[in-house]
């Protein structure tokens, strides 16, 4: 999605650039109907595909008998009407940010993951956080040291951290750093009676976020490393040398920046899968964000809120996927992103 | 020859031999699996909690009820590698029919497939998979089916280059000109000379619905009759403080598998694109 090149044009300035970003903006807002629209399609679809009604599930769940109030159901949910009305007044009721409500949390669906969305998004910020600082520093390290000790080392831990399960490396690095060591909390974000002081969340974050961080780091630096090596060789890092200037100068501000861009375009392909990694590694540190509650709801089949965690989810995918093409134009001004 | 070259490539890279070793033991174990340990794996055979090494009849302990871990891990290798296997063919089938579509017909067909591979880019991939398994029931063609339904996308997209590339190449001109049908300058004549470099991804993609099934089955969503790899941690994961091994070892076999699966599929592209080997 993010970074298709179009041809280059020169650079913009000020309000030029502020206008392009602004256009940029618009036109994925538009892109992003048609998209939010099929998610909502597929969603309604698995409902129609549920074995047995979606009602009658529900009111075994709930242990609903009176045929009464299954009439009412019907009619409240409009089982009666033909599939396209009610894929229809699906989408109206979602437009309104209806998404059912939540016996189990005995709120309206959107309120219970409100409530969890602010975990979650911490724990994904800190873990792209940690995931870029190291991966691009890793893959720097590689590059500038290229076949000596430091590359093979880089190469071997990325090897093995993109190949390692999140859950199992949050559980070891719980034997490790909680119960070998004590050093660390097991999970939770805060003390049981703690007051949720901000030393007190990233205690427990950091555990979480290591977990998650650490198979991303590995991607990032392996694209960092082939990145750099690539744009060392163009001729503008040439001449930037001739110029006189030392290696570090131009690896610094020559070809660090123009190889962050492949970084950049995964951060944003990758948005999804780190939301979904989410869901595993917050049910290992009982993080209490949105994967616990998809879990809980999983496990005690509350579909209402897992399917608005799916749509919920996709809506924060394509945010974070604008985000990261705006980035994308303000570190490389030369690129017209269709 | 140019068979023997390109193995030649293959068998210089260490690490993508090394893998394929290691895959090629994975796999036999899981097929000999019966021969090994003709008895149930799930059935209680020693002291519960032995650790690695504690008896030398287990070599890898027992768990909390006293079940043979090597014998689980061995029978776990088939039911691990089947769903890899098949979710990637299921993603393979998906994605190189809408690629090849989308790539020879181009315009709005086109454009209707790749909004689509967009879309299901959008969805957060394990909680399609959850939802869709929690829906239509754990059951192991579901699971399979719904991590192929994730994973296609970039195989689409790979088809879809391919296709792009080779569409008006002579060879297929003259077979539009001797008035051969698309479906079978599709299938017989672009697909062929399209495949190499998406065989190579769909290596990778067995990989990646290795780690998928195993964090589903982790989550306890698994399908309940199959022990794989996923479910051995999930089930440890209650004694860490006395007993972690019994999470770590299944862990490091998912580990090692995924590792050799990408090693594996990274020789294989190289040996595809000598050019791009020192990269």
């Amino acid at each position: 999605m993010a970074g298709e090149l179009v041809s280059p044009t020169p650079a913009l300035r000020g309000s030029a650039r502020r206008a392009a970003a602004l256009k940029l903006l618009r036109r994925r807002l538009i892109q992003a109907v048609p998209l939010m629209l099929g998610v909502v399609v597929i969603n309604f679809c698995l409902i129609q595909m549920a074995p047995g009604s979606f009602l009658e599930l529900m009111t075994a769940e709930n242990q609903v008998s009176d045929p009464a109030t299954v009439a009412l159901l019907r009619k409240t949910y409009g089982l009666d009407d033909p599939v396209w009305m009610q894929l229809l007044k699906y989408i109206w009721a979602l437009l309104h940010f209806d998404f059912g409500f939540s016996y189990r949390q005995n709120m309206p669906v959107i309120q219970a993951i409100w409530i969890h969305l602010p975990a979650t998004i911490l724990l994904m910020v800190s873990s792209i956080a940690l995931a870029v600082t190291i991966g691009v520093a890793a893959g720097v390290v590689a590059s500038m040291k290229v076949r000596t000790f430091w590359d093979s080392l880089v190469s071997v831990a990325a090897m093995f951290f993109y190949a390692a399960p999140s859950f199992w490396l949050g559980i070891m690095l719980i034997v490790l750093f909680s119960v070998k060591l004590g050093w660390l909390p097991v999970g939770g974000m805060m003390k049981i009676g703690g007051n949720g002081g901000v030393l007190e969340i990233l205690h427990h974050l950091i555990l979480p976020t290591l977990a998650l961080g650490l198979f991303y780091a590995a991607i990032y630096a392996r694209v960092m490393r082939s990145s750099m090596l690539e744009v060392a060789q163009l001729d503008f890092v040439r001449t930037a040398r001739a110029k006189g200037l030392s290696r570090n100068q131009v690896t610094i501000h020559h070809v660090l920046r123009n190889a962050l861009l492949p970084v950049v375009t995964i951060l944003g392909v990758q948005m999804g899968t780190v939301l979904a990694g989410s869901v595993v590694i917050e049910s290992v540190f009982s993080w209490p964000g949105v994967g616990s509650l998809l879990f809980d709801s999983v496990s005690s089949r509350n579909y209402p809120v897992v399917l608005g965690i799916m749509v919920l989810g996709s809506l924060v995918v394509i945010a974070a996927n604008i985000a990261v093409d705006l980035i994308y134009m303000w570190l490389d001004p030369r690129i017209e992103i269709r | 020859m140019q068979r023997f070259e390109f193995l030649g490539r293959f068998a210089r890279n260490r690490g993508a031999l090394v893998g394929a070793g290691l895959i090629l033991v994975v796999a036999l174990m899981a097929i000999l699996a019966p021969v090994f340990f003709p008895t149930d794996p799930l059935r209680i055979v020693g002291l519960p909690e032995l650790w690695p090494g504690e008896d030398s009849e287990f070599p890898l302990g027992t768990d909390s009820l006293g079940r043979d871990i090597l014998a689980m891990i061995v029978h776990g290798a088939r039911a691990t590698l089947l769903i890899g296997l098949f979710a990637s063919a299921v993603a393979t089938i998906i994605g190189v029919g809408v690629g090849a579509i989308a790539g020879y017909f181009g315009g709005w067909v086109d454009e209707i497939a790749m909004r689509a591979a967009e879309l299901f880019q959008t969805i957060p991939n394990l909680i399609f998979v959850l939802t869709i398994v929690v829906i239509l029931g754990s059951t192991l063609s579901n699971i399979v089916i719904a991590i192929g339904i994730v994973s296609w996308t970039p195989i689409a997209r790979m088809t879809r280059a391919e296709f792009l590339a080779l569409r008006d190449r002579e060879f297929v001109q003259a077979c539009r000109s001797m008035g051969m049908s698309d479906f079978r300058i599709i299938l017989t004549e672009i697909l062929p000379n399209a495949l190499p470099p998406v065989i190579v991804l769909s290596s990778l993609v067995v990989a990646g619905a290795i780690l998928f099934e195993s964090a589903v089955s982790f989550l306890g969503l698994g399908d309940p009759n199959v022990a794989s790899w996923g479910r051995l941690v999930g089930d440890g994961r209650q004694l860490i403080r006395s007993s972690w091994y019994i999470c770590a070892i299944p862990g490091i076999a998912i580990m090692i598998t995924v590792l050799c699966l990408n090693l594996v599929g990274d020789g294989l592209n190289d040996a595809l694109n000598p050019k791009l080997r020192d990269r």
